[in-house]
């Protein structure tokens, strides 16, 4: 892991902390994880979880203002934490990329598409007007947009939520970057487009040897397309591994009520949902004890007094921040 | 159908267009369902298939370009003024946005009392008891929280609130458009607890309408697959999902992700996009992206026809009769 050189991104101790009327509020804490080359790993996490914050940060998008970034972000051997505006915008399009979530409010709605994945390859790349045409109609077709030559000419308000999606991809994928940042890429679209989306999100990683970090709410988006898997709540990773380890081998109760809490196609009608009690803590009045210990059924004193560390669980690279863990599977059977 | 039981709602080829001329949208192309005292019914279907239009049309939100509408055997087509808003005491939505769905500027306990003093139905005391307990019943502590305004609440909370508003009037019939896919998934459970909770406390009829087909099947007892403003298919929850009829219904069950590494992945990703419903194709509608359409589908719609009992599809080529 200390390797910087093999993985790709190495996050480490990166806490983004706003300043607000109501005091500091950390968005993101002490949050640590690593990504290798060609890999996908997974940030599930529910609304304020600090999982967009946490992204965004690692882009080195935050505001300039009223924010508090302290720990490292060293992305392909550069440090995004305290770098200059003009340093990062050399790495954005061609180190890192972003897609976002909403695919209208991502492009301008008066620009044709086609100027729109233009833009970045001439003022990335340097390319001619001609050069930036014929690639960015090779970009269209890498993205599945069929007769592209045609939809280069399209307004975003003329494509449908999917093809705007497609787009959107296509532009972060012109400067030909190392890591794609995929916030909720596929929320607000329907499932047959979510999963159109996610293989060909897939398919790109492959052919163009990229990482992907998929940001979502969704751990049905994460089960099959990750590699591992980070479970933040609160701004702090609460249980890290790889998307096995997480799915079945979970020692965090937080995991496991959300799997529970999700309805599955393949459970019966009417089956009773095990819903977690009360809500998301809020930031700003956070106890010193674990943040999910109010909403835990097992939560005991020591929970609401000090906050667990991350620990190594039993399999390699599987972490968990908990006082009172989830039996493993050995256990379970003894 | 077969079911000797009568439906409360009762719909029949109901229509709903928008524009004129060449701009002449049929969002509704002829809908026709029935649902029976006590269950629920799931309605699915991509955005853009005429869901929501749908629920709105029952309620007269959106006015119906034809077909019938009825509720226990009369007629909500042609009531007007306040025969139609009598008649929508006994039916309630409630909608996608909690927050949006409600007054921010009001409290919470005027908000739930809303529906009781436009009646008048109960007064004094008698009001107050019964905010109260419709509080409550959805887990919103009315001493603590009553006085509060709508917008200090969270999104799970709001659509509480909705709840006990909806129920003011004792509906008989309940339609939920989309109502919990603005909520976290820890929330969302709590939420579709409480409603199957209060389905059976008060006896309620729900139209559920969703694009969630995990969230669908848990709450329904039959489910209506829409595609392009047409029901293709409709049974009861646990067949259909278990041997879908409709190869759409295939295919959209096999794009719905689940939570779990070992689940297959789906090879079998529907190709394109629904097409336009200002130019729907001719025949059967899916047969632009069917896998087994053929000449017959372009020419002749097809009918519903009963597979099994209560289970209906509109497909010249249903997928369990070819395996048998």
């Amino acid at each position: 892991m200390s390797d910087a050189v093999h993985e790709l991104l190495v996050v480490k101790d990166l806490s983004t902390t706003f300043t607000t009327m109501g005091g500091p509020l950390p968005a993101v804490s002490d949050v640590s994880f690593t990504l290798a080359r060609n890999e996908t790993i997974g940030i599930v996490g529910e609304s304020g979880s600090g999982k967009t914050v946490l992204s965004r940060t690692i882009m080195g998008l935050q505001p300039r203002t009223n924010v508090t970034v302290t720990g490292s972000v060293l992305l392909n051997g550069n440090e995004m934490v305290g770098a200059t505006e003009s340093f990062k915008r050399a790495l954005w399009g061609t180190e890192v990329a972003m897609v976002f979530q909403d695919p209208m409010t991502s492009l301008n709605p008066v620009m044709r598409v086609g100027k729109q994945i233009d833009e970045s390859l001439r003022v990335r790349l340097g390319m001619s007007k001609q050069d930036a045409k014929t690639r960015a109609i090779e970009l269209l077709e890498l993205v599945g947009i069929p007769s592209p030559a045609q939809r280069y000419m399209a307004y975003p308000g003329q494509l449908s939520g999917g093809m705007r999606q497609r787009v959107v991809i296509a532009i972060a994928l012109a400067g030909s970057p190392k890591l794609l940042m995929a916030d909720e890429p596929t929320t607000g679209l329907d499932v047959t487009i979510q999963a159109q989306i996610l293989n060909l999100l897939d398919d790109l990683k492959d052919r163009l040897k990229m990482s992907v970090v998929l940001v979502t709410h969704d751990l049905g988006v994460v089960a099959t397309r990750t590699s591992r898997i980070v479970v933040m709540y609160a701004g702090r990773i609460v249980e890290i591994g790889s998307t096995r380890d997480v799915f079945s081998r979970h020692r965090m109760p937080y995991t496991r009520a959300l799997l529970d809490s999700s309805p599955k196609v393949s459970n019966a009608s009417h089956t009773r949902l095990v819903a977690i009690p009360g809500r998301p803590p809020n930031l700003l009045q956070l106890s010193a004890g674990c943040s999910f210990a109010p909403r835990c059924s097992f939560a005991t004193d020591k929970c609401h007094k000090e906050r667990p560390e991350l620990q190594a669980a039993d399999e390699p690279g599987h972490a968990f921040a908990c006082w009172n863990p989830l039996p493993t599977t050995m256990e379970q059977q003894s | 159908m077969s079911d000797s039981r009568q439906p409360l709602l009762k719909v029949r080829d109901l229509k709903v267009t928008f524009g004129k001329g060449r701009h002449e949208v049929s969002a509704v192309a002829g809908v026709s369902f029935d649902i029976y005292p006590g269950e629920t019914l799931g309605l699915v279907g991509e955005s853009g298939c005429g869901k929501s239009t749908t629920g709105k049309a029952l309620m007269r939100i959106i006015e119906p370009s034809s077909g019938s509408i009825e509720l226990e055997g009369s007629s909500l087509i042609g009531r007007k003024g306040k025969a139609l808003r009598n008649f929508r005491t006994h039916m309630q939505m409630i909608f996608q946005d909690p927050i949006s769905s409600l007054n921010p500027r009001r409290r919470v306990k005027d908000i739930v009392a809303e529906p009781l003093d436009c009646w008048k139905t109960v007064s004094g005391n008698e009001r107050d008891v019964l905010v109260s307990d419709l509080l409550s019943k959805v887990g919103i502590d009315p001493k603590v929280y009553g006085n509060r305004y709508a917008r200090q609440f969270s999104g799970g909370q709001c659509q509480r609130i909705s709840i006990a508003r909806s129920l003011a009037m004792r509906p008989k019939l309940l339609i939920c458009d989309e109502m919990v896919s603005a909520l976290d998934v820890s929330v969302q459970a709590q939420i579709l607890n409480l409603l199957e909770d209060l389905k059976s406390e008060y006896g309620l009829t729900l139209l559920f309408i969703a694009h969630d087909l995990a969230v669908v099947k848990n709450v329904s007892d039959r489910v209506a697959v829409m595609y392009l403003g047409k029901i293709c298919e409709i049974g009861p929850s646990d067949a259909l999902y278990e041997a879908p009829a409709h190869p759409y219904t295939k295919f959209l069950l096999g794009a719905a992700l689940e939570a779990d590494p070992d689940s297959p992945m789906h090879n079998q990703v529907l190709e394109g996009e629904p097409p336009s419903p200002l130019n729907p194709p001719s025949g059967c509608r899916f047969r632009t992206r069917c896998p087994n359409a053929t000449d017959k589908c372009a020419s002749e719609e097809p009918q519903p026809q009963e597979l099994a009992e209560g289970h209906f599809v509109s497909c010249h080529y249903p997928l369990t009769i070819q395996k048998k």
